[in-house]
C-alpha cells in the first residue's frame, strides 16, 4: 500500500466521520439564510449527538433486546457503506470487483434493521413510517443499478469507486453527467430523507416517514440512527461530487481533495435551496418522483448504450 | 463399489421405510425411520465426498431385463453437490418433526407412515441425482411426487388440506407428462435410455424438435420448482402441509427441478442462444411475481411459498447467464453464471427450510400463522423468533448471511459482461436493476411478516400464552442457523462445494477462451472471501457494541416507559400496524398482479353494533385459470365488448398494424425474392 493510498484512506475515512455533521450544518444554515435567520453552527448537530450521548434512554415497556441492537447495526452498516461509496473521486478505502453490490445491500441491512426496531415497540406511527420506507425504498432500488449498468458502459470499470469516479474521463461525459447527476440527487433525498421525498423538521406524526420510526428511539441509540442518517447524506453527496470532481484522487491527491470538499458544500447547498424552495411531495406522488430517477437512470443507459461503444 | 454403495444406501432406506410400518409403538418407528436415514446419509456421503474433492466421476452398471436394459449410474459433481445436502437435511426435517408431531406421538395415529414417507423422499433423491438412465430418473422423480403428496395431506380429514394436496397431485402430474414427452422424443432418436446417449444426440442436432424438447423440459421443470406461472399449487400445498413437509418440499425436493434443469442445459453442449434469454426471462418473471406476491400474503407460510417462485427465479437467473455463456463461448459467464445459481440453491434451502421450521414452531405453539392475529412473539418465544430473523435476513439476500452470497455471485454474472454486444449488455443490466427491486420487496415483506408476527403486542389474547418450541423443533432451526452464518461468512465453502459442477459446464466450451474460467473463478473467490471477512467484521463488531452497551447498561437498567402514541394512553393492542396496513401503500400500485380481495361489513347507524373488514390476497394465476374455466366464452365476449366498433382510435390503432406488418412481409420477404 503506498502512502498515497494510506492518506486517501485516511482522509476518507476523517471525512466519512466528520461531513454527516457538517453538510447537515450546512443544509440547516442554509435553510435559515432562505428564512432570512442566521440559523445554528455548522457543528451544532454534532452537539447534540453528544448531548444524546450522556443521556439515559427510555425504552418502550413493548421492545425487546432487537430494539437496542437495531440502532447499532444501523449505524455499522451505514459505515460499511460509506467506506465503500467513493468521496474524493476514483477512490474508496474497500474497492473491489462489483463492490456495489454490497454497498447498495449494506444500506439494505441498515435500512431492514431500523424498520424492525420501529415495528418493535408496536406503534402505529412507526408502523407506518417503516411501511412508507419499504415502498420507497423498493422504487429507489433499481435506479441505484441502472445507473451502475449505464457507468459501466461507459467506463467499462467494475468497482464502485471506479465506476463513478472514471465518468469524466469517458467520451460520453457531457452528455450523461446530467441526468447521473440528477438521479443521485434523487436518490440522495430518498435515502437521507430530504424535502420533497421526507420532512426531516416535520412535527406531525401521520406525515413522517424517518422521523416515525425513531419516535421511541431515545438517549445513544438515537444519536445512533441520528448519525446514520446523516452519513447516508453525506454518502449520496459524496456520490455526486466523485461524479463531478475533475480530479483523480491517485495522481492529484490534495487538488481532488479540494475539489471534493468544495463539490460536497455545493451539494449540501443545493439540498438546503431545495428544502426551503420546494413544499414536500403528497405522500402518493412520491414514487412517482422515485421513478423519475429510474427513468433519468433509464435514459443513462440508453445514452451510454447508443453512444458508448 | 459405486453401485453398491448406492444400493446398499436404497436398500437401507428401504428396509426402514418398511420396519416403520410395524406395529410398534410411534416414538420407535420415528426413531427407526432417523437412523435409517442416518445410515443412508453416512453411505451416500461416503461416495459424495471424494467426488465433491474433486475425485473421479463414479459409473456404475447393473445389467437388468430387456426393455429396460442395462441400469446406468453415474455420479458427477453436479449430482454429488446435490446429494450432499439434500439427505442430512432430509434427515433434520425428520428430527423436526419429532417436536411438531409430538401430540400425535402419544395417539393411535399411525406416524410410522409419515417417516417411511421421508425415507421414500431421501431415496428419490439417490434415484434422480445419481441415476443416469432415464427410466431411474424418472422413476425417482415419481417417487418423490408420490411421497410429497401423501406427505401434505398428513391433516387428511380437513377438506382444504386434501383438495390442496389433489392440487399438488395434479399439477406435479402435467408435469410428469411434459417431461415424459420430452424422454419419448429422445428416446426414439437414441434408441437409449441413457443420459449421455440423449446428450449426444441433442449435442449433434440443434433444430426444432431440440427446441420442442427443451420447452417440454422447461416446462416440466418449471412446475416442478414453481417457476410462475406455474406455481399455483405451491401456495396452497406450503400452507397446507407440516412445516417440516413444507420445508422438505420447497427447500429440498423441489430443487430437483432446477438439478435436472441444469442437467439437461448441459447435456445440450452448446444450446441455442434464445434459449438463454428464454431462461433469463421467464426466470426474472418469477423472482417478480413471486416477489410481490409475498407482500400481500397473511398466512406466512403462503408468504414463503411465494418466496420459493421468487428464489428459483433468482437462481434460474443465474443459470440464463451461464447458458447464454455457453451459446456464446464465453468462460466468464458460464462460470460465474452456473456458480451463482448453484450457490443460491443452496442457500436457499438453508434459509427456506430454517423459516418454515420457524414458521412450525409459531403455527404449534398458537395455532395460526395468520400474521394479523400474531403479534409479540419475540418475548414469548425468542430462539424461534431469532431463527426466523437470521433467516429472514439472509433470504431478503442481506449481509452478513448466505443469501447475499449467492445473490452477489448472480450480480456478479450480470455484470462481468465485458465483450458483449452492446444490447445484451443492457439486458443483463436491466435484469441486474429487476433483481434489485426484487430484493428491496423481499425485504420489505420479510420486515413485514417479523415485525407484525414476532414484535409489538400480541394481537389476539390467547387463553394460552405460546411457549418456546420443543429442543427436538430447536434443534434443526439452530443447524440451519448455524449454516447461515457460516455460509455468508465463509462464502468460500458454498462456491468450493460448486466449483466441481461448474467445472462439468466449462469442459464443453472448446478454444483458448477457455483460459479465463480459471481466472474468473479465482476472482469470484477472492471477492467472495472479502465479502465473507467483511460479513465476519461486520457481525462481529455488531455483537461486541451490543454487549457493550448490554453490560454498561446492567448497572443501573433503563427505565421502561408506554410507546409513543401521540399521547393517547388507551392503546389497544389491536391498533397497533398490521400486515394489510403495511403492504398496503405498495401492493396498491400492482394491483394488476396483486388481487386484493376485500370482505367487510361497514359500520351503520348511529350506533353501530359490530364491523369488521377483512383483506387477503388472492392468486391472479389460479384465480384467471378457474375464470377461464369456467366462462371462457363469456369473458371472450366481455372482450369483445369493450372494442367497440365505431371507435375511430382502434380503426386507426388496426390500420397501422396492418400497415407495418404489410411493410414487414415485403421487407421480409421482398429481400430474399429480388
Amino acid at each position: 500500500m503506498s502512502a498515497t493510498v494510506l492518506a486517501l484512506s485516511v482522509a476518507h475515512g476523517v471525512l466519512a466521520l466528520v461531513l454527516p455533521v457538517v453538510l447537515v450544518g450546512l443544509v440547516n444554515r442554509t435553510k435559515a439564510r432562505w428564512a432570512g435567520r442566521v440559523g445554528p453552527g455548522i457543528w451544532q448537530s454534532g452537539w447534540d449527538l453528544l448531548r444524546l450521548l450522556h443521556k439515559k434512554p427510555v425504552y418502550s415497556a413493548l421492545s425487546t433486546p432487537l430494539f437496542r441492537a437495531g440502532a447499532y447495526v444501523v449505524l455499522l452498516a451505514s459505515a460499511l457503506g460509506a467506506l465503500i461509496a467513493p468521496m474524493l473521486g476514483a477512490f474508496a478505502p474497500l474497492q473491489f470487483t462489483h463492490d456495489f453490490v454490497l454497498f447498495a445491500y449494506a444500506l439494505g441491512l441498515a435500512r431492514l434493521f431500523l424498520m424492525v426496531s420501529a415495528l418493535d415497540v408496536g406503534s402505529a406511527f412507526e408502523g407506518m413510517g417503516a411501511a412508507r420506507e419499504a415502498s420507497f425504498s423498493a422504487f429507489a432500488e433499481p435506479a441505484l443499478f441502472l445507473l451502475i449498468g449505464a457507468l459501466a458502459l461507459a467506463t467499462g470499470q467494475t468497482s464502485f469507486a471506479a465506476l463513478v469516479g472514471t465518468l469524466h474521463a469517458s467520451a460520453l461525459y457531457p452528455v450523461l453527467v446530467v441526468p447521473v447527476v440528477a438521479a443521485l440527487f434523487i436518490l440522495l433525498q430518498s435515502e437521507a430523507s430530504r424535502v420533497p421525498v421526507d420532512d426531516p423538521l416535520t412535527h406531525l406524526e401521520l406525515t413522517m416517514v424517518h422521523e416515525a420510526m425513531v419516535l421511541d428511539h431515545s438517549g445513544p441509540e438515537l444519536a445512533a440512527t441520528q448519525y446514520a442518517g446523516a452519513l447516508k447524506l453525506s454518502t449520496y453527496a459524496g456520490l455526486i461530487a466523485a461524479v463531478l470532481n475533475p480530479f483523480s484522487p491517485l495522481e492529484h491527491p490534495l487538488a481532488a481533495l479540494l475539489a471534493a470538499l468544495g463539490l460536497l458544500a455545493a451539494v449540501a447547498l443545493a439540498v438546503g435551496c431545495v428544502e426551503s424552495l420546494r413544499a414536500r411531495l403528497r405522500m402518493r406522488q412520491v414514487p412517482r418522483y422515485l421513478l423519475l430517477a429510474s427513468l433519468l437512470a433509464c435514459l443513462s443507459l440508453a445514452i451510454a448504450g447508443a453512444w458508448g461503444t | 463399489m459405486c453401485v453398491g454403495t448406492l444400493i446398499a444406501a436404497v436398500l437401507v432406506l428401504l428396509v426402514g421405510a418398511a420396519a416403520c410400518l410395524l406395529p410398534l409403538s410411534n416414538p420407535l418407528r420415528a426413531a427407526i425411520g432417523i437412523l435409517s436415514q442416518l445410515v443412508a446419509t453416512a453411505l451416500v456421503w461416503t461416495m459424495v465426498l471424494p467426488v465433491l474433492l474433486g475425485g473421479e466421476v463414479l459409473v456404475g452398471e447393473l445389467a437388468w431385463a430387456y426393455p429396460v436394459g442395462t441400469l446406468r449410474v453415474r455420479l458427477d459433481a453436479l449430482g454429488a453437490f446435490f446429494l450432499a445436502w439434500s439427505l442430512p437435511m432430509t434427515l433434520l426435517g425428520g428430527v423436526y418433526a419429532l417436536g411438531y408431531l409430538r401430540p400425535y406421538l402419544a395417539t393411535r395415529r399411525h406416524v410410522g407412515v409419515h417417516y417411511a414417507l421421508l425415507n421414500m423422499t431421501a431415496l428419490s433423491f439417490v434415484l434422480v441425482y445419481a441415476g443416469d438412465h432415464a427410466l431411474i430418473f424418472l422413476l425417482g422423480w415419481e417417487i418423490a411426487a408420490l411421497a410429497a403428496w401423501l406427505l401434505v395431506i398428513w391433516d387428511y380429514t380437513n377438506q382444504k388440506v386434501r383438495f390442496a394436496g389433489f392440487n399438488y397431485l395434479v399439477s406435479t402430474h402435467v408435469g410428469l407428462m411434459f417431461l415424459v414427452a420430452a424422454v419419448m422424443i429422445l428416446y426414439t432418436h437414441c434408441g437409449a435410455w441413457d443420459l449421455g446417449s440423449f446428450g449426444t444426440w441433442m449435442q449433434s442436432h440443434p433444430g426444432a424438435e431440440r427446441n420442442a424438447v427443451f420447452l417440454l423440459l422447461v416446462t416440466s421443470f418449471g412446475l416442478k420448482s414453481a417457476f410462475f406461472p406455474f406455481h399455483s399449487w405451491l401456495p396452497r400445498a406450503h400452507a397446507a402441509a407440516p412445516a417440516h413437509v413444507s420445508a422438505l418440499m420447497s427447500g429440498v425436493i423441489h430443487k430437483a427441478g432446477l438439478y435436472a434443469l441444469v442437467r439437461f442445459v448441459w447435456l445440450m453442449g452448446t444450446p441455442d442462444e434464445w434459449m438463454g434469454w428464454f431462461l433469463v426471462a421467464f426466470s426474472a418473471c418469477s423472482a417478480l411475481v413471486g416477489a410481490l406476491y409475498t407482500v400481500g400474503q397473511r398466512d406466512l407460510k403462503r408468504l414463503l411459498g411465494y418466496s420459493s417462485t421468487e428464489n428459483v427465479g433468482i437462481a434460474g437467473i443465474g443459470f440464463g447467464v451461464g447458458c447464454l455463456g455457453l451459446s456464446w463461448n464465453n468462460p466468464v459467464l458460464v462460470a460465474v453464471g452456473f456458480t451463482g445459481g448453484l450457490m443460491h440453491v443452496l442457500n436457499h434451502a438453508v434459509f427456506k427450510c430454517q423459516l418454515f421450521y420457524a414458521a412450525g414452531a409459531v403455527y404449534q405453539a398458537t395455532h395460526t400463522v395468520d400474521v394479523e392475529r400474531l403479534g409479540g412473539l419475540a418475548r414469548l418465544m425468542p430462539w424461534t423468533a431469532a431463527s426466523f430473523l437470521i433467516g429472514g435476513v439472509a433470504i431478503s439476500a442481506l449481509p452478513p448471511f448466505n443469501g447475499f452470497a449467492s445473490e452477489f455471485t448472480v450480480y456478479a454474472g450480470l455484470f462481468s459482461a465485458q465483450d458483449l454486444p452492446v444490447g445484451a449488455r443492457l439486458a443483463l443490466y436491466v435484469t441486474g436493476a429487476l433483481l434489485a427491486f426484487v430484493g428491496a420487496v423481499s425485504a420489505l415483506s420479510i420486515t413485514r411478516a417479523f415485525g407484525v408476527a414476532f414484535l409489538g403486542a400480541p394481537r389476539d389474547a390467547a387463553a394460552r400464552p405460546p411457549v418456546e418450541a420443543s429442543r427436538w423443533m430447536l434443534l434443526p432451526m439452530g443447524l440451519h442457523a448455524v449454516a447461515v452464518v457460516v455460509l455468508g461468512v465463509f462464502p468460500v465453502l458454498g462456491l468450493w462445494m460448486v466449483q466441481g459442477a461448474a467445472g462439468i459446464a466449462l469442459a464443453s466450451l472448446t478454444g483458448p477462451a477457455v483460459q479465463a474460467a480459471p481466472v474468473a473463478l479465482a476472482d469470484l473467490a477472492a471477492n467472495l472471501s472479502r465479502i465473507g471477512l467483511l460479513a465476519g467484521l461486520l457481525l462481529l463488531v455488531v455483537v461486541l457494541v451490543w454487549a457493550w452497551r448490554a453490560a454498561t447498561a446492567r448497572g443501573s437498567p433503563a427505565p421502561r416507559s408506554a410507546t409513543w402514541a401521540c399521547g393517547y394512553a388507551a392503546v389497544s393492542a389491536r391498533m397497533q400496524t398490521t400486515g394489510a396496513g403495511f403492504s398496503a401503500d405498495f401492493a396498491e400500485r400492482f394491483r394488476g398482479v396483486l388481487r386484493l380481495v376485500r370482505r367487510q361489513k361497514a359500520p351503520q347507524g348511529y350506533f353501530p353494533a359490530d364491523a369488521w373488514l377483512i383483506t387477503d390476497c388472492v392468486d391472479a394465476v389460479e384465480h384467471r385459470l378457474f375464470d377461464v374455466i369456467r366462462h371462457g366464452d363469456a369473458s371472450a365476449s366481455a372482450l369483445s365488448q369493450k372494442l367497440r366498433e365505431d371507435d375511430p382510435r382502434y380503426a386507426f390503432a388496426a390500420g397501422l398494424v396492418a400497415l407495418v406488418a404489410i411493410a414487414a412481409l415485403v421487407l421480409l420477404v421482398g429481400g430474399p425474392l429480388l
